[in-house]
């Protein structure tokens, strides 16, 4: 009995130590790959989301914020440690953090970074604490200021998650443009369009990161991507959401790209019922689970439900009889109007629409056709093509903050539309101001995406952000032999 | 005493009452805010009359809560003249969508009465934010949670020397030191919370490193030592209490008190007391040893170490940084490659089995993946680990793990998976049997 015993307790033993892990370990290369081919490390727009989080996430590794944000838009420190405001919001005040330092030796002042500042926003007023303010990237600490302030027109709430933004890292460039940060990684070697060294910054104001390098290859396609990671030649690759959705070593972030189809200024749709008949039409459920394996959200909102939680208020299920019912309304209205069949709403007889996709995203082609498949069922005609005049684009676009009224009027702004009036932050004054930049159908918004990537079996306290971004410089390899540093 | 055992019991059950009936009355109570706030912006577009009324949940919220927002909301409707009736005899419908966000629930009601065009009203609120162990292996491992913040917590010290200290933990005279990155903050006991009494910020002379640990230490002489990477601060001897730092590499004292002078102060260096020196822009100890462990003064760069005294001799346990276990009992040094335990160890010691148990935390790729990590006890007898707890889980994963200076228990930093937030649990071995 006392053997058995001791054999239980020895298996138990053995069992516990083969389970057994370990603290972050120091040292490694981390190798990545990317489908985008960046000119220049400079930030794309949003309307190229995959080029934009890619850059997005290489250069938040080499600088950073005055302040960061998280998915809940709750502001935390980053390069300013504490923050106010006055009562109109016009007026904001920083206490930035002592001692960081641009990867080229200089102090991250308060001069430098309302330089830096300024320079991204003429029509803000940044300015470094008066006694200090004449002497930009000094390298002597003692002239570090330690105080900043932003003075707007008008008031700006959402100022924090502003200056969250991956365009508002604080960087500077070097006469090769090579961006300059305070962050954990510094840039070594960069070959347009085809890779980027970075090194890990032993100064980093938040810690050395455990890895020592990380190397990134530019302009893999996502096969080439899976493809590297299978052969142990790659550590972090992205992957469809599809994807992630099945494989083990694959994880998404929260749903922080739209697809919407969007008129274009010399669209041939221009008639409002048309266009509601048209987003009435899409039948989302089918393409969620078909083409998109069910990692996708379907929507008729901009802003994904994890931002307002009102999504349900903009019904996204089909109502064909509606559609149906809106363009015989409007085909009688033009047939009283005795404009004859030339005249007749677009797409709904003769001239067919041209919807036209982006041919770099795999998905696109198979979404555009299901899409003018289902407008068809209703008498839209349409033709989906990859080139040449379009009536309709459906397209990309990042969610770029989880600020609410921020994300509303950068999307507005992405769609080229009237940008419109948030009051708040309020769901009420939020829904009203969605309601009115989706007012006229110019934008059909049809479903919300998550960004996701596949990491590789050496990888360690990986932790994909829920906004895109990836973090890391809290990562370690389990290859990467910790260095003696005594 | 049976009167004052009856007032206790009945103290403990409206305690208890309290704290297991709080979060359902909080969401009670805006549940029926909300209902009502949505039932009056209904009612201000419906007007008076009679509605179908249809509820839909795409929240977190349970059916049970979902049933009781709909009576909520119901009742709200009526008290407003809107009364909800089957569809053949109602003038409009009203469906309404439970929804919500990261930050806030919201529900949504789609308003349809007639041929008008739809409306759609809002109303929101605002989200809020141990294992028994079977008896089967000789010891327990019991667990109280000390304290709870946001901010990561690298070590707390618990001064207490009263009696029901010692039993649960934390007495009505007790004072709490909390270690973070920024400072040391102290917390006394009051109404059995922890309420702040102080907070000694800590200027630290340059920047520390990621996994940031630091050890707290109380003294005889005065009442703390803060050890951080590259850093040291000593507390004043009187009050009012304050804090001084400065840059430092001295070795960090290992804890190991055989016959600590009090019952919370350590006495490192006392016979078989070790120090060793902290990689100050790294997560781990060096390996240089000083004072060694009897003739060995260099061992394997390591994370954590523990002493288990034997008759003769005092044997460490060393989890060093490559995944290896070495044991050192002051002339050889042993290494167990095949040992991969978790990065942190810490003795304490217990009247159970060989008197001195070992822990060890888990925080393998599975647990991990789970957000779940574990701590269990261990012996070394003739050299070969034997596990003599079962494994006490924990909701996240352990950051820190440190003995107390009397080695009476261990402090269990853990983040939890589910809220981000650090809470520190005082660990102590109990007897199975």
């Amino acid at each position: 009995m006392k053997r058995i015993a001791s054999s239980l307790l020895a298996l138990i033993s053995l069992a516990w130590i083969a389970a057994a892990g370990t603290r972050a370990h120091y040292g490694g290369t981390l190798r990545v790959s990317m489908q985008s081919a960046p000119d220049a490390l400079v930030l794309p727009a949003a309307t190229d989301p995959t080029a934009y989080w890619d850059m997005a996430r290489l250069l938040s590794l080499v600088g950073d914020n005055l302040v960061r944000v998280d998915a809940e838009d709750r502001p935390h420190p980053a390069l300013a440690v504490s923050w106010q405001h006055d009562s109109t919001a016009r007026h904001w005040q920083f206490t930035l953090r002592r001692g960081a330092k641009f990867h080229d030796g200089s102090l991250a002042s308060a001069p430098a970074i309302a330089q830096i500042l300024g320079a991204l926003h003429p029509n803000w007023k940044v300015q470094a604490s008066q006694a200090f303010a004449a002497a930009p990237y000094s390298r002597d600490v003692s002239a570090s200021g330690d105080s900043l302030s932003i003075d707007v027109d008008a008031p700006a709430p959402s100022l924090l998650a502003e200056l969250a933004l991956p365009r508002n890292l604080i960087l500077t460039r070097n006469a090769a443009g090579t961006p300059i940060g305070t962050g954990p990684f510094r840039v070594t070697e960069f070959q347009p369009g085809k890779s980027l060294k970075l090194v890990s910054s032993d100064e980093c104001w938040s810690g050395r990161p455990f890895i020592d390098a990380v190397e990134v290859e530019f302009g893999k396609s996502l096969r080439e991507e899976a493809l590297a990671l299978e052969l142990g030649r790659a550590d972090v690759v992205e992957a469809t959401p599809e994807a992630a959705s099945v494989r083990s070593h694959a994880s998404s972030s929260l749903p922080v790209e739209l697809l919407a189809l969007v008129f274009t200024t010399n669209s041939n749709a221009q008639e409002g019922p048309l266009r509601e008949a048209l987003a009435l039409s899409i039948d989302r459920k089918p393409i969620q689970f078909a083409l998109l394996k069910g990692a996708a959200e379907p929507t008729a909102s901009v802003l994904p439900n994890w931002i307002t939680g009102y999504g349900p208020a903009f019904p996204a299920e089909p109502d064909l009889a509606r559609a149906k019912a809106l363009l015989a309304g409007s085909r009688s209205q033009h047939s009283r109007a005795g404009a004859g069949a030339a005249s007749s709403p677009a797409g709904t007889a003769t001239r067919p629409l041209t919807l036209s996709y982006d041919p770099r995203d795999p998905q696109s082609q198979l979404i555009a056709e299901r899409i003018a498949l289902n407008a068809r069922e209703v008498g839209i005609t349409m033709q989906v093509s990859m080139s040449g005049a379009d009536d309709i684009r459906l397209v990309r676009v990042a969610v770029v903050t989880p600020d609410p009224a921020l994300a509303l009027r950068e999307m507005a702004r992405e769609f080229a539309a009237v940008e419109p009036a948030v009051r708040s932050n309020a769901v009420d004054d939020l829904y009203q101001a969605e309601r009115s930049l989706l007012e006229g159908n110019a934008i059909i918004p049809v479903f919300h995406l998550p960004v996701a990537a596949a990491v590789g079996p050496r990888l360690r306290d990986w932790s994909p952000g829920q906004l895109g971004l990836w973090n890391l410089a809290d990562i370690w390899l389990a290859t990467g032999r910790p260095e003696d540093s005594r | 005493m049976r009167r004052r055992l009856r007032l206790e019991f009945r103290t403990y059950f409206w305690l208890i009452s309290f704290l297991l009936f709080l979060p359902s009355s909080l969401l009670a109570s805006n549940l029926v805010e909300t209902a009502s706030q949505l039932a009056d912006r209904i009612a201000s577009a419906t007007g008076p009359g009679s509605v179908v009324l249809e509820v839909t949940n795409r929240s977190s919220l349970d059916d049970k809560t979902v049933g009781e927002a709909r009576s909520a909301l119901q009742a709200g409707l009526r008290a407003r003249g809107v009364h909800v009736v089957a569809a053949d005899q109602a003038m409009g419908r009203v469906n309404v969508v439970l929804s919500e966000s990261l930050r806030e629930f919201v529900w949504c009601a789609n308003i349809a009465i007639g041929t008008d065009p739809p409306r759609v009203v809002l109303a929101s609120w605002p989200r809020s934010g141990n294992a028994a162990l079977p008896a089967t292996l000789p010891v327990r491992l019991r667990t109280t949670m000390l304290f709870s913040q946001e901010l990561p917590i690298l070590d707390v010290a618990l001064i207490d020397s009263s009696t029901a200290a010692m039993e649960s933990g934390v007495s009505s005279s007790s004072r709490l030191l909390v270690l973070d990155a920024t400072r040391v903050a102290v917390y006394a006991r009051q109404s059995g919370r922890w309420e702040p009494e102080a907070s000694l910020p800590i200027a630290a002379p340059r920047a520390f490193p990621r996994d940031l640990r630091g050890r707290l230490l109380l003294r005889r002489d005065h009442l703390f030592d803060a050890y951080l990477p590259g850093t040291f601060c000593r507390s004043s001897a009187s009050v009012p209490l304050a804090i001084t730092c400065s840059a430092s590499d001295d070795p960090w004292p290992l804890t190991f008190s055989p016959q600590p002078a009090t019952p919370f102060a350590a006495d490192e260096n006392g016979p078989g007391a070790v120090r060793a020196f902290y990689a100050p822009s790294r997560n781990f100890f060096t390996g240089a040893l000083s004072p060694g462990i009897g003739k060995i003064s260099t061992v394997p760069s390591f994370y954590s170490a523990a002493a288990l005294p034997r008759s003769s001799y005092t044997l460490w346990a060393v989890a060093a940084v490559d995944g290896s276990v070495h044991l050192i009992d002051g002339v050889t040094d042993q290494a167990i490659r095949a040992a991969r335990w978790g990065s942190d160890l810490a003795a304490v010691r217990s009247s159970c089995g060989a008197g001195t148990q070992l822990f060890v935390s888990g925080d393998s790729a599975s647990q991990a993946e789970a957000g779940r990590d574990s701590l269990r006890a261990f012996e070394i007898p003739d050299r070969e680990p034997a596990a003599v707890s079962a494994a006490l889980e924990f909701s996240g994963s352990i950051t820190a793990l440190w003995s107390d200076a009397a080695l009476t228990s261990a402090i269990a930093i853990v983040k939890r998976a589910d809220t981000g937030w650090y809470e520190a649990n005082r660990v102590v071995v109990t007897c199975a049997n």
